[in-house]
């Protein structure tokens, strides 16, 4: 269904008498007008008011109602924003009001002037402040001959009387857009020393969903716009029978709530996959870069050559130079080597040298410092076989030096030995185990994989982020990890820890290894490789025997890269709306969850029940016919929960029996232009003479007589 | 005016023939409305306290009182029970992981949440 928003004009206002009333439900979220008499009203629009700025022309401009927002383009509505006449249900801003009015005549095809009574509907003990501008407003503005007011409800209920779905004595409940209300009915006329009223309505309820759709889902408040969440709100929720149970529903029974959870796609439109460039492109692509290696690999040949030209150059010269130095005496070889810059002959020599040298290297020859550098290990330790006496002093120091060097490499060969017999050992001690128990075996091999994993894990963690404090603060000590810390404060402690008592430093050995953990190098323990090798040696070992297994060390690596943006799917864009189908009308019965601290409109039935001053048996009398009416009271499962909420108020086993009116939303109205269309109505109203003549005290004592 | 907007008829015409006073008559341009409408109802409701009988039902005295139900209190995030309340935020909250949640929660949202119920701390 396209919504209709901008209902054509009538056409036939001048048709009417000049004492056919026009009728107004004027509610806090619509507007109606019509005529006396008539079974549905001519005109419905939201009671909202825009004032947007023409973007071509800079003149601000009145737009009523929902416009069509292919049509609001043309509009800059940033300066504004959308208006209602109401606070609550009291009309209070007259400006607003004479806009919608406006409207509402124009509409209805009124031409010349608006020369009919008017009946009015209004909320429960309406200010007489507000009764006393909007008479103002249609007297002097619009030159209405005569006026009256009377409440929404009434006309509601007196219109299901009609129908006989209630009696003429009984109670209303009405849940409307910015409050809610009961009103007991006596003899057919309401008693307003009785009724009660709570601020919370269908416009709460919007935005309450609103709001926690919006908290929700940060990325998409936008998208929850008021007029979404109001469509949301009629069409998903609904009122539980038992708040608490349906809570423990979504709280424990996944599958249940699943069920009743509903989804809302936003439109998504999926990135563009990056396909696999073709076969052609690839070759391409291989074609250029063999290329650009190519020219590279010209230069680096072309500048290779002209170097080995220079050295080649350059060492004929100085063979030349060197020739020449051999076959000349000394005079002559002073002035050759003035000549030439150097100053001796060894000078020259090695300058030879070095240039073969970078000769060689040019062309890729192997260096022939690199040869003699290999030496055996022989040759390395040589005064270590000589005895003592051959040597001179400072040889033997070289050989004490020697002689620890080698034992030192000799150790750490033999315990290299060692640890490879030992790994042969345990191997072969495995394997013996593994071939008389090999499930228990297996396990044992799984668990200690566990335990190492852990530990490794652990001390990544603490590497990475030794101090995760919540608070985010950067100074100098939380950019340290966990082992720098503990060395910082070792470090502090040692500096300070003087003149304390006796100092026991020492006295232990283990003390020493405080240095150990001190010194900086010793940063990158050798201990957490040693696990991690362990970790992969049994990880191998677990996946000869089961294939299946994955070692989650190396898996969770290329995961752990937390700057990788994960790509938004169709999934990002769906709203779920669960706990909060009932969470939101729940308001209505519990105003203290968006903090309004009044009764819910179960309890407000026995409120009124309590003001009004009657016997119980006409109480049970309005029990027995409660008529549920307003926008609000459209959700399903309101009539069972309103009616356990009332009987928890109600003695034991009295009769209780609520009734939703016939159209909870149009009623009033109805029922307003049925009462406007009685002989009744024309004593009912008041002119303008009367307003002048008692000015706003008329109001006080203004109550109209309903009848049907 | 566009075309379309014309044929949409969706613009209020600024004079009306049926009216006796013109809005911009009544509200002249550029003039200032008097923005003192803001605490308008509590100048009507104190007025009518004072000028109305007590006895007699006004729009102050039909309000319903407080539930005579101790409240119970909901998780601000899930909807659900909450039997804690988190010191520092002070927002109610349901089991470990919303406590996780609401912990990370920017100071902007929790004061939103707040308001839900009206519990925000408000800067005057």
């Amino acid at each position: 269904m396209t919504p209709v928003y901008r209902p054509p004009r009538e056409t036939d206002f001048a048709r009417f008498p000049a004492s056919t009333p026009i009728v107004i439900d004027n509610g806090a979220s619509t507007f109606r007008i019509g005529w006396a008499g008539e079974a549905e009203p001519r005109l419905a629009f939201r009671n909202i008011v825009q004032r947007p700025r023409h973007r071509s022309s800079g003149e601000t401009v009145t737009v009523i109602g929902d416009a069509d927002p292919a049509l609001m383009k043309y509009f800059d509505c940033t300066r504004t924003s959308i208006r209602s006449p109401f606070d609550d249900d009291v009309v209070f801003q007259f400006e607003y009001m004479e806009y919608i009015l406006d409207y509402g005549f124009d509409r209805l095809g009124a031409t010349s002037e608006v020369d009919h009574p008017i009946l009015m509907t209004e909320c429960e003990c309406n200010p007489s402040f507000s009764r006393a501008r909007m008479s103002e407003l249609l007297f002097e503005t619009y030159g209405v001959p005569s006026v009256a007011f009377g409440i929404d409800d009434a006309f509601s209920y007196k219109y299901n009387q009609k129908l006989g779905n209630c009696g003429e004595d009984g109670l209303a409940i009405s849940c409307e857009f910015g409050t809610c209300h009961v009103v007991p009915f006596l003899k057919g006329q309401p008693v307003l020393g009785a009724c009660c009223r709570t601020n919370v309505g269908g416009s709460h309820i919007t935005d309450f969903l609103r709001q926690l759709l919006s908290l929700k889902y940060p990325y998409h408040a936008a998208s929850v716009s008021w007029d979404k969440a109001e469509e949301l709100k009629k069409e998903h929720c609904y009122v539980a029978h038992d708040y608490m149970s349906e809570l423990q529903i979504f709280k424990n029974n996944k599958e249940e709530a699943e069920e009743k959870t509903r989804y809302w796609q936003l439109p998504w439109v999926p990135p563009p996959k990056d396909e696999p460039p073709s076969e052609e492109e690839l070759a391409r692509k291989a074609a250029i870069k063999e290329k650009s290696g190519q020219r590279l690999r010209d230069m680096a040949a072309a500048k290779r050559s002209q170097k080995i030209e220079g050295l080649e150059k350059k060492l004929s010269e100085l063979e030349d130079i060197m020739e020449q130095l051999d076959d000349s005496d000394e005079i002559e070889e002073t002035a050759i080597l003035s000549r030439t810059g150097y100053l001796s002959q060894q000078e020259v020599k090695s300058d030879i040298l070095k240039v073969t040298q970078s000769l060689r290297k040019a062309k890729g020859e192997s260096n022939g410092n690199e040869e003699n550098a290999d030496a055996s290990g022989a040759d390395k330790y040589p005064l270590v076989s000589v005895p003592d006496e051959m040597l001179t002093p400072e040889q033997l120091k070289e050989k004490k030096k020697q002689i620890l060097l080698k034992t030192t490499t000799e150790g750490r060969i033999r315990a290299k030995q060692r640890r490879a017999e030992e790994a042969a050992l345990r191997e072969k001690q495995e394997e013996e185990r593994r071939t008389e128990n090999p499930e228990l075996y297996f396990d044992e091999l799984r668990a200690r994989y566990l335990e190492l994993s852990e530990k490794v894990d652990q001390r990544k963690r603490q590497k990475v982020n030794g101090n995760n404090n919540s608070s985010g603060a950067v100074g100098r000590g939380e950019r340290l990890n966990a082992a720098q810390k503990e060395r910082m404060r070792l470090l502090t402690t040692a500096a300070f820890d003087r003149g304390k008592g006796e100092d026991t430093f020492g006295m232990r050995d283990e003390d020493w290894l405080v240095y150990n953990k001190m010194s900086k190098e010793n940063e990158e323990d050798n201990d957490g490789d040693d696990d991690e090798s362990e970790l992969a040696r049994i990880a191998s070992k677990i996946q000869e025997v089961d294939p299946t297994f994955v070692n989650q060390h190396e898996a969770a690596e290329p995961a752990a890269d937390p700057h990788k943006v994960r790509p938004l799917t169709a999934e990002d864009f769906k709203i779920a709306i669960g706990t909060e189908r009932f969470r939101c009308p729940e308001v209505l019965f519990q105003p203290g969850m968006i903090g309004v601290d009044q009764a819910g409109i179960d309890e407000m039935v026995s409120i009124s029940l309590r003001r009004l001053v009657e016997d119980e048996s006409v109480k049970e009398r309005l029990c027995q016919s409660i008529l549920v009416t307003g926008g609000s009271s459209l959700f399903p499962g309101m009539i069972p929960r309103l009616e356990a909420g009332i009987r928890q108020f109600r003695p034991y086993l009295t009769p209780l029996k609520l009734v939703r009116a016939s159209d909870p939303i149009l009623d009033a109205w109805r029922g307003a232009a049925a009462f406007a269309a009685s002989r009744e109505f024309a004593r009912q109203t008041f002119t303008l003479e009367d307003y002048r003549e008692h000015g706003e005290s008329l109001f006080h004592r203004y109550n109209i007589v309903y009848t049907l | 005016m566009e075309s379309e907007v014309q044929r949409a008829e969706m613009l209020l015409a600024p004079t009306m023939a049926f009216k006796k006073v013109q809005m911009a008559d009544k509200y002249p341009k550029g003039q200032s409305r008097g923005r003192q409408w803001k605490h308008l109802r509590f100048l009507l409701q104190a007025a009518d306290a004072t000028s109305l009988p007590p006895d007699r039902p006004n729009y102050l005295n039909i309000q319903s009182p407080p539930s005579i139900y101790p409240p119970k209190r909901y998780c601000d995030v899930t909807g659900f029970e909450a039997p804690y309340v988190d010191p520092r935020t002070k927002l109610r909250y349901a089991d470990p992981e919303v406590f996780k949640q609401i912990r990370n929660l920017p100071d902007e949202y929790v004061q939103r949440y707040l308001a839900l119920r009206n519990a925000a701390v408000v800067l005057r």
